[in-house]
């Protein structure tokens, strides 16, 4: 009992702490831009792009070096740890600090000692420049990727500095507000697989290259129903701006329902899921790498190279997260309820609010984020060939048909409210079809507990 | 075998497959929140772990810091038994040495000064790492001089000279004396003459048939087990 309230507290705390941190992201990107704004501007003139120069200065410190890089790191912690609670295990604890395994992290260090510190082999017939260019390749498009994941919603300025030069101006924790939006989602993320393509052809190893090429052909089939599957939320939402779309999430439809990409877009959002999860290259989708049995494309890299591919692995775990919770879960709406950002914004102070936003939207991504390790440790492995029939088979007629759909259904209500009646229909079917048993449920294990045998 | 599989092919639904891995979800989340939220329960016998609602599902044993204890009969490291006045039972009569198939036991024979019939192992050595715990030593030897009932596992270390247990080391445990003990029947005059008598108070008959008193592990006990089996048997169960 006593880990039951002390685990409820330290979840309360998580979500508090969470806020209070996007909290001072706030402040940095106001106090950032603000300072632009004094040391590069004519005095006594606001300079709309000299604010927005340096809150994205301070988004890219904060959210890309902060929120993205630790959240990366702690999923290799909380991999092992999360994957051990789903196995009725204890997981990594053998590091300890004064006696205290502190939940596995000091796990972190010794990783990152042990990349950094590793015996570097380079085959010798390596295509020397390919070779060290492959992990950066890997890496670069999956970090920058996070710049258009709106973390929390705009304020003024002027409501953070009282009477501040910058009153007018809005500030969001967002890196780029860009107009192309998830076009650039799609268009960088597809640049990764040169990152594995390339490992796999520069080290000159024909294992390494058939993982490259297993690599190559699983990423680019799954680009195709990845970007269809967000077509039905962008007609939906009427933009490729994310924070466009979290902020039309807001409205309601069927009464207090919110517009929630969840709800409108059910059957987009498991095509969507599915896809980014065969993106990430992770279980059950990790034939490129398939690190028991078959080998992959990162077979002739060591210490910190290899950990630049693992680690852009674990990144496109915390992107997807994000992304999915701004187009799907709503973003930095706190509530399901329509209305209640707005009455939220109405009563508490505007950075009170936007904390909590970010808060939210934090929290979301990391519920996201263990729900992709548990997928990870749920599913075995598919076979080449059933990656690809579910790719070209399954989710691309589906993903089509949820566009012809939800266009079907905008144009003839273009208030949402069919559309939503009809994601609340799918919803229903998916929750009959998971809680009917077939024949049979699956049997109990057969061991009697408590002795006796 | 834990699950009983039939083995029918998939229904309609399950070829779905999506509903099926949404359930497997959330198997696995019950899990993981029993285990996130409820204390491991530390009990070493996992089996009779408390189980269900409110109970964490976690078999761990944190090895070094908790140790199952090792099965009935388990063949742990060896101890050369001491009689009651803590020297070895051991003749030095290198029947187990011969016995020995990895050949691992080293002794050295000698006598005690003053008692022309008592032989010693002046050096007794077990090298556990050639040892394949065959236990054929304890079978071998006609004095109940050395077992393998300590229950312990030979320890990790970092050189072989540590693997090699001389006869202090090997000296160790509970003490034996039996009636028929030549050296208490003839009182041996390297026994001063209290020993002798407290020796011979405590000592206990030969065994006619197995009983406890060849019990290979610490609190284990082979009428207790015959027991358990009778009654499993009579209840009919596995
Ligand atoms: S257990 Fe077997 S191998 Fe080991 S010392 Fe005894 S007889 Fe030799
Ligand atoms: S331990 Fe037993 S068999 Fe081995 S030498 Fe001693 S008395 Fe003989």
């Amino acid at each position: 009992m006593k880990r039951f309230f002390g685990m409820s507290l330290a979840l309360v705390i998580l979500v508090g702490a969470l806020m209070a941190l996007s909290g001072l992201f706030y402040l940095a990107a106001a106090g950032l831009g603000w300072g632009f704004n004094v040391w590069f501007g004519e005095p006594g003139r606001v300079d709309p792009a000299l604010v927005h120069y340096g809150a994205s200065l301070a988004n890219v410190l904060t959210l890309m070096m902060v929120v993205l890089m630790i959240s990366g790191s702690l999923l290799t912690v909380a991999e092992r740890k999360w994957s051990a609670l789903l196995q009725n295990r204890v997981g990594a604890n053998r590091i300890k600090v004064f006696g205290n395994p502190l939940g596995g992290i000091p796990y972190l260090a010794a990783d990152a000692l042990k990349m950094l510190t590793k015996e570097k082999m380079e085959p010798q017939a390596a295509t020397r420049m390919l070779y060290e260019l492959a992990p950066v390749m890997a890496f670069a498009p999956v970090f920058c990727l996070f710049a258009i994941v709106p973390v929390g919603p705009a304020i003024d300025l002027g409501s953070i500095f009282s009477g501040a030069a910058g009153a007018g101006q809005t500030i969001a924790l967002q890196v780029a507000k860009m107009d192309a939006g998830l076009l650039f989602l799609f268009a960088i993320s597809s640049l990764s697989v040169y990152g594995t393509s390339l490992a796999g052809w520069a080290s000159n190893n024909k294992l390494a290259l058939l993982g490259g090429v297993r690599a190559s052909s699983q990423m680019i089939s799954y680009e195709v129903s990845l970007g269809l599957s967000l077509v039905g939320a962008m007609m939906a939402y009427k933009s490729l701006q994310l924070d466009e779309i979290v902020v039309a999430q807001g409205q309601g439809v069927l009464g207090i329902a919110p517009a929630w990409g969840l709800l409108l877009q059910p059957v987009g959002f498991l095509i969507f899921f599915t896809s980014g999860f065969a993106e990430t290259k992770r279980a059950p989708f990790d034939l490129p790498e398939g690190e028991s049995e078959i080998v992959g494309y990162f077979l002739e890299y060591s210490g910190m190279k290899f950990g630049m591919f693992f680690l852009a692995e674990f990144l496109e775990i915390a992107i997807f997260a994000g992304v999915i919770t701004a187009v799907f879960l709503g973003g930095w709406h706190p509530l399901p309820i329509a209305g209640a950002t707005e009455w939220l914004r109405a009563h508490l102070h505007p950075l009170a609010f936007a904390s909590v936003g970010g808060g939210i939207f934090l929290a979301k991504m990391i519920v996201l984020m263990w729900l992709q390790l548990t997928i990870r440790w749920l599913l075995p492995r598919f076979r080449y060939d059933q990656i690809q029939q579910l790719c070209w088979k399954i989710l691309l007629p589906a993903a089509l048909v949820n566009v012809f759909v939800t266009g079907a259904a905008i144009l003839i209500d273009p208030s949402l409210q069919l559309l939503a009646g009809l994601g609340l229909l799918t919803m229903v079917v998916v929750a009959v079809l998971v809680g009917a048993t077939g024949k049979g449920a699956a049997p109990a294990a057969a061991h009697a507990h408590g002795g006796g045998h | 075998m834990p699950y009983q599989l039939d083995n029918r092919p998939a229904d309609l639904r399950e070829q779905m497959y999506f509903p099926e891995i949404i359930r497997g979800i959330g198997a696995v989340t019950a899990h993981f929140l029993r285990n996130l939220f409820f204390t491991r329960d530390a009990n070493p016998d996992i089996l009779d772990r408390p189980r269900g609602l409110g109970k964490s599902d976690n078999v761990t044993i944190f090895y070094p810091e908790e140790k199952a204890p090792y099965p009935p009969g388990y063949r742990g490291l060896h101890r050369l038994v001491p009689r009651g006045d803590g020297l070895p039972r051991c003749v030095a009569c290198y029947m187990c040495a011969t016995a020995c198939p990895a050949q691992c036991i080293y002794i050295e024979a000698g006598e005690y000064p003053g008692d022309p019939v008592e032989k010693y192992p002046v050096k007794f050595v077990i090298d556990e790492l050639r040892c394949v715990v065959c236990g054929f030593c304890v079978e071998a030897c006609p004095k109940d001089a050395i077992r393998m009932d300590t229950g312990e596992h030979a320890p990790p270390s970092y050189e072989r000279d540590v693997q090699q247990l001389h006869e202090q080391a090997l000296l160790r445990g509970p003490s034996v004396d039996y009636a028929g003990d030549p050296w208490l029947k003839r009182a041996a005059p390297s026994i001063p003459a209290d020993k002798l008598a407290a020796m011979k108070a405590a000592a206990t008959p030969y065994p006619a048939d197995a009983t406890d008193e060849y019990a290979q592990t610490p609190g284990f006990s082979v009428k207790a087990l015959a027991a358990e089996a009778r009654a499993r048997s009579e209840r009919g169960g596995r």
